[in-house]
């Protein structure tokens, strides 16, 4: 199961396996009331989660991305709150990894350092209300005013928008380029006309705050605009690609955990006189979660070696983010169902693994996006 | 010019039709509506561009009809080159 990693990554996992064990485990309550943990965040932060994939110069651990999968999948394991988790990798593929590649000098200086140590929140706002799997027919505008752009539009399902302090926000410049109109912001919270409009309550994931972000002739430095004009795509994509293939390692240690559950309640559950393991339908359902998590594990550590190598993985991500989620949302039903009505009721939690894992299937791109970028790369 | 050319085709088969017939690809295909040009592998050719030949296009150089062809990529990068 293990032979993925190597003996310092595995010590590494098994690190933050009990490191989050130690994070609150409130989370039935928290759970309900949509309660972000700040100070959780911070742990994660002071523990490295944040800083693993930056050089050492800009306040990061410089360590390679297999290792940070790794750490995800123990966190995933020991941590019952998926909303933080989501959180964090939020932030990292679309505010870290690409203010690190397109950022200039004076960017990354101002902005990883506090993103690494969790002092800042990030965001990223490219959704809007008519633009989703469409992304780039964005309609947000960005108009060169002398030394600032101002930006005007409405960005939607922006995830940490109540509690960011950054934002990456994507605008065209000129609507009649179509894709290659499109530039990148970073924005800060306290920019006059970025208004958090209006908070959004989800199915799952319910720690992981997500708002609606009004640009309302937002006033951005000409020096806030993240790379060139007009490649907001590129690096769109590249956070996309990052994320697609990574925001799910964390899931493996859920679906891991929960297997683990299953085997033990399955054996020392009795009906009709015998362990319910002992039934084949119950216990193939079992197979079946086994079976799910071998092999989503080398699809999502194939993005690390990738990724660590600096090769592209446009299809392998796409690929790990279909399967892995697909896969994902199969197996918390299966638990809900191994454990009966048991699994039903909140106090057991699975429900909620439930409710979390469906966004999976959405979030990123659709199941059936990844399924068009892989038809892409099949020629077809 | 010819030199451009058929660096851009040789860019445009390896990266994005692999496996396709040389022959297939042609100055004049229509590399947008065909759909063998979408918005990433767009920038990717044009950052591609960009390193080899020393040249910047700007967001409104890398408008649709620039980019139709074969040709007329290799005529703005020609164009970009004399300045
Ligand atoms: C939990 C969560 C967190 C999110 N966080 C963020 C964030 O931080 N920032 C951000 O900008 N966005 C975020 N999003 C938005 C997310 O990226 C979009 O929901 C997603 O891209 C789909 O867009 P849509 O919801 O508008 O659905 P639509 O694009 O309207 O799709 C509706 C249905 O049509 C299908 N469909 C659409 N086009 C095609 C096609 N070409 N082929 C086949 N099927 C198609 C879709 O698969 C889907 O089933 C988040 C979403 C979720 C659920």
């Amino acid at each position: 199961m293990s032979s993925l990693l190597s003996p310092e990554q595995l010590r590494l996992q098994d690190a933050a396996f009990e490191f989050a064990q130690r994070l609150p485990a409130d989370m039935i309550e928290r759970d309900r009331s949509a309660t972000f943990d700040r100070a959780g965040w911070q742990r994660c932060a002071e523990f490295g989660v944040l800083g693993m994939p930056i050089p050492p110069e800009y306040g990061g651990l410089g360590l390679g991305l297999s290792d940070l999968l790794a750490v995800m999948e123990g966190l995933g394991r020991g941590l019952r709150d998926q909303g933080l988790l989501f959180s964090l990798n939020a932030h990292l593929w679309t505010n870290s990894i690409p203010i690190l590649r397109y950022g200039d000098e004076e960017q990354k200086q101002r902005y990883l350092k506090s993103l690494c140590d969790g002092s800042l929140i990030g965001a990223n706002a490219a959704s809007e209300p008519d633009a989703g799997s469409d992304i780039f027919s964005m309609r947000t505008r960005a108009r060169r005013d002398g030394d600032h752009y101002v930006l005007s539009g409405t960005k939607t399902f922006v995830t940490n928008a109540p509690v960011a302090d950054v934002f990456v926000a994507y605008a065209t410049v000129n609507p009649a380029l179509g894709p290659t109109g499109i530039t990148a912001f970073i924005v800060d919270r306290d920019t006059p006309g970025l208004v958090i409009d209006r908070k959004l309550d989800k199915m799952g994931l319910r720690t992981s705050p997500m708002a609606q972000v009004v640009f309302d002739g937002c006033r951005v430095p000409v020096a806030q605009r993240l790379g060139r004009e007009g490649r907001g795509v590129l690096i769109f994509e590249c956070s996309m690609e990052w994320e697609r293939g990574c925001i799910l390692a964390s899931c493996l240690g859920v679906m891991r955990r929960q297997l683990d559950e299953c085997v033990a309640y399955a054996r020392t559950r009795k009906q009709f006189g015998k362990p319910i393991g002992k039934y084949q339908s119950v216990a193939n359902r079992i197979v079946d979660m086994k079976v799910r998590l071998e092999t989503c594990r080398p699809l999502v550590y194939r993005i690390g070696a990738l990724k660590d190598a600096n090769q592209d993985a446009t299809v392998e991500a796409a690929l790990a983010k279909l399967h892995v989620s697909e896969s994902f949302v199969k197996s918390c039903l299966d638990a809900v169902q191994v454990f009966g009505g048991y699994g039903y009721m909140t106090d057991l939690q699975l429900e909620r693994d439930l409710r979390d894992s469906v966004g999976s299937t959405l979030y990123s791109g659709t199941s059936e996006i990844q399924r068009n970028i892989i038809a892409r790369g099949l020629g077809l | 010019m010819d030199n451009v050319r058929e660096l851009v085709r040789r860019f445009i088969l390896d990266n994005f039709l692999p496996g396709e017939d040389a022959s297939n690809l042609t100055d004049s295909t229509e590399l947008k509506e065909s759909g063998i040009l979408d918005s990433m592998s767009t920038l990717k050719l044009v950052t591609f561009l960009e390193s080899q030949y020393q040249v910047e296009f700007e967001a409104d150089d890398l408008d649709a009809g620039n980019l139709s062809t074969v040709a007329s990529i290799a005529a703005l990068v020609t164009a970009k080159q004399r300045g």
